[in-house]
């Protein structure tokens, strides 16, 4: 399980300590305080980024939107972020809206306004780019991370890491190489938001990322997979081995 | 020459003598034609018949006997025959005239007149032993049934010995008839039966005889008005003359009957004249009627127009009125929004006074705090400092937060704040805004419970619902006492509205407080003898904040047991 990378762009210092304290407080990984636009970009390039905390006014001009708007023309490049006011002027705001998606935070803020903040803007992103978000919103899936909010924070993890899935009623366990959590989702549909080339169902309650397999045990019925974990094998799913070419 | 003139007479005679043997047979035949009519008054087309002919319209007695006819009434039937075959030979249609008559059978009462028109017409064609048989039947049938004085019938037979020149048996009948006519004093048919009783003489020579029959015709005809009749006379008597080589009175004779001749052609160029006038006139009377008609067009386009150009200026009028009567409304409206704004502006400006007050008299508290602080860092008392830091702290919070709410209100009532409702978690909002009174509390004592559902979502504008739940836990804290109990949480959840309670263990409130705050102005003034009253401003802010969210605001509260603010907000958009 990963940190989160935060970009922070704000050009007050006193305005980003504390921020920049609260966020590692809570484990996010902040990547670099931009205070120009140019400064920003340049980060936002050269840094692994999840998501940008941009304030609207950079000595004294709204360049924060106009990052906000440089890296959404960018194909792919766009990222969640989070505005940072001191008021809700309409006029800006009007202009900010057009960089769909975001979310705002109004000066002055506590932690947990901060979390929620980012939250939103991870939430909002990933609905909106046809990604898809889990039902019960603690947990948003995109393409290549599935953010899980442990605690107050936000986590991401490598959907390629997940080893396997365990369904335990309404609730899926998700065991990755070296953590395991609890999601609130059904069996199938998490079998629809994954890449079915990789993630295979091989029991009624199990789903398998095949990459992770290490060994076969047909005659038990076994699965190993790495880091040793076990999981069953059902005689309904047991075709799905015939999907590799088996060597003998 | 003058044997012409001689049978040009005659023809015309014949047309006397019918006509005249119609109308004197007629006397006892127009009774029973009468009864006949009265009989069968029923049939209107019959009575027309009968009209027209007494009318001597001939085209109209053919049309009407006609369509009698098709009725097919035996006992009319004859009549109609009789009355169709008169007016064809009136019209010189003799043959169709003479079918018609063959149609009526020989038992008919009053067969004798048929007899006698088949007569009448064998003598125009010139078939005389013919005439004379129907004639002769006639006169028979005459005798056999009543008196029936034929002078025309007479005639009629006199002129076909005449033609067929047994002038003896001529001479007698036209004498017999003559005799009956002089009688009758009929000048018109005297005139006629002299002339050829003249002529029968004239033609056998015997000129003595034959010329004062002439003269007398001659006499006669100058009382009468028929021109033909004149006119042949004089033509006879200047044969006459000329032959009597008198030529000086063939002369004058002649002259006569050009006269007579001319008088006649003038009265035929005068009808031809009058026909022209007549046409002339029909012209002229077109005429008129299309410059009528022309004018009636004008005169009907101007009343089209007037019309037109009045409905015109009454929609005009209509419009003004209307727009007349939108001014007035209008400064109506203007006057009592000007004295809405005045009062709302008296109110602003007594909340600027009250809030300058607040704010004055934080920032002095906070002067004279600071004072007090450097004096206690000189002496080092840090309990003392600390203390006074915790109170500076507060009162720098309450001077925020009442700005806070100015700033707020500010944006509100002009309309700039950014306002934008999205779904959000209702009970990540709580603990967010809670998150910054847990210091606070923690010192106060008060013991604060978020019991949200996780699961509540509510369709709001995040920052707006902030500073109303802000507000209300601020009040909250500021009313509760020590080892007081504040919670939030929510209740009646109907799938359209959560009602979000924020319910304190304070000092509660009266009704006439609660109205207050829930009525839309500023309680400010009046209350400040109660301690902690605050502006209103927050209350009003809220109320404000949750209506534009689309959610609804309600007080209950008990004095001293506490008070409960339950805040509606709506779950969709």
């Amino acid at each position: 399980m990963d940190s989160i990378n935060v970009l922070i762009i704000e050009d007050t210092k006193a305005e980003s300590d504390p921020l920049k304290e609260v966020l590692i407080q809570n484990n996010y990984n902040v990547v670099g305080i931009a205070s120009t636009f140019n400064e920003a970009l340049h980060l936002f390039y050269n840094q692994p980024v999840d998501i940008v905390i941009i304030d609207i006014f950079l000595d004294g001009k709204p360049d924060g939107i106009a990052f906000a708007e440089t890296i959404n023309i960018v194909p792919n490049a766009s990222k969640p972020f989070v505005f940072l006011t001191f008021s809700k002027d309409r006029q800006i705001f009007e202009r900010a809206k057009l960089t769909h998606p975001f979310s705002f935070l109004m000066k002055p803020f506590n932690e947990l306004e901060i979390l929620y903040a980012i939250e939103m803007a991870v939430e909002k992103f990933y609905n909106e780019s046809k990604s898809i978000s889990v039902e019960n919103q603690n947990a948003v899936m995109s393409k290549d991370y599935l953010f899980i909010k442990k605690k107050n924070a936000l986590k991401k993890i490598l959907i390629t890491d997940i080893v396997y899935i365990e369904v335990e009623e309404r609730y899926c366990n998700i065991i990755a190489e070296s953590e395991k959590f609890v999601i609130q989702i059904s069996l199938t549909k998490i079998l629809e938001l994954l890449d079915s080339a990789k993630f295979q169902r091989t029991h009624r309650n199990y789903i398998v990322n095949s990459d992770k397999i290490l060994e076969v045990q047909v005659a038990d019925n076994l699965i190993i997979l790495k880091g040793n974990h076990k999981v069953m094998l059902s005689d309904t799913y047991k075709d799905f081995i015939n999907k590799f070419r088996i060597l003998k | 020459m003058f044997k012409k003139t001689l049978v040009c007479l005659i023809i015309l005679l014949f047309y006397e003598a019918s006509f005249g043997q119609t109308e004197s047979a007629s006397d006892f035949f127009n009774d029973e034609l009468k009864k006949a009519v009265y009989t069968f008054r029923n049939q209107p087309e019959f009575y027309k018949a009968y009209f027209f002919l007494k009318k001597k319209e001939w085209d109209s007695t053919i049309v009407y006997s006609m369509k009698q006819l098709r009725n097919k009434n035996a006992t009319i039937d004859n009549y109609c025959h009789l009355f169709r075959a008169i007016s064809l030979q009136e019209k010189k249609l003799l043959q169709e005239a003479e079918k018609e008559f063959f149609l009526i059978p020989t038992t008919f009462k009053f067969y004798s007149i048929v007899t006698t028109h088949l007569g009448e017409i064998a003598l125009e064609r010139s078939h005389y032993s013919e005439a004379l048989y129907f004639f002769n039947k006639a006169e028979r049938q005459n005798k056999s049934r009543y008196s029936f004085k034929g002078s025309g019938l007479y005639h009629n037979i006199g002129l076909c010995y005449f033609h067929l020149k047994q002038f003896d048996k001529a001479e007698r009948y036209l004498m017999q008839g003559l005799q009956i006519q002089e009688k009758e004093k009929d000048t018109l048919m005297l005139i006629g039966s002299y002339m050829d009783i003249a002529n029968l003489y004239y033609e056998q020579y015997e000129d003595q005889l034959a010329i004062p029959y002439f003269e007398k015709a001659y006499q006669l005809s100058k009382k009468t008005k028929d021109f033909k009749l004149k006119q042949n006379a004089a033509m006879n008597m200047a044969a006459v003359e000329e032959n009597r080589k008198n030529l000086t009175l063939a002369l004058v004779y002649r002259k006569e009957y050009e006269n007579w001749k001319d008088s006649l052609n003038d009265q035929n160029k005068v009808w031809a004249i009058a026909e022209l006038e007549k046409k002339y006139i029909v012209k002229q009377k077109q005429k008129e009627i299309s410059l009528l008609e022309a004018k009636n067009k004008i005169r009907e386009a101007q009343r089209n127009g007037l019309f037109y150009s009045s409905l015109l200026l009454l929609a005009l009028f209509g419009t003004g009125v209307y727009f007349y009567q939108q001014k007035i409304k209008n400064n109506k409206i203007i006057l009592s929004q000007k004295v809405a704004l005045g009062a709302l502006n008296a109110t602003k400006d007594s909340l600027f006074s009250i809030v300058s007050h607040d704010l004055r008299s934080s920032v002095n508290a906070l002067k004279t705090s600071n004072n007090k602080l450097q004096e206690n860092l000189r002496s080092k008392d840090y309990h003392e400092l600390d203390k006074q830091l915790h109170s500076n702290s507060m009162i720098a919070n309450g001077a925020y937060s009442l700005l806070d709410n100015l700033l707020h209100w500010a944006m509100l009532q002009t309309k700039q704040d950014y306002f934008h409702q999205e779904s959000h978690r209702l009970f990540m909002i709580v603990e967010q805004v809670a998150h910054s009174y847990v210091p606070l509390m923690i010192d106060k004592q008060i013991r604060f419970e978020n019991k949200v559902p996780k699961d509540a979502v509510v369709f709001i504008d995040l920052d707006s619902v902030k500073i109303v739940l802000r507000n209300l836990l601020d009040n909250a804290i500021k009313f509760t006492g020590s080892n007081g109990l504040i919670s939030i949480y929510t209740s009646n959840f109907d799938g359209q509205f959560y009602d979000v309670v924020v319910e304190d263990s304070g000092a509660g409130m009266s009704q006439e407080v609660i109205d207050e705050l829930l009525r839309d102005s500023f309680s400010i003034a009046e209350n400040k003898s109660v301690v902690n009253a605050g502006t209103g401003l927050g209350m009003q802010l809220c109320k404000s904040l949750i209506e534009k969210n689309g959610g609804k605001l309600a007080i209950e509260s008990t004095l001293n047991i506490g008070t409960k603010i339950i805040v509606s907000l709506p779950v969709n958009a």
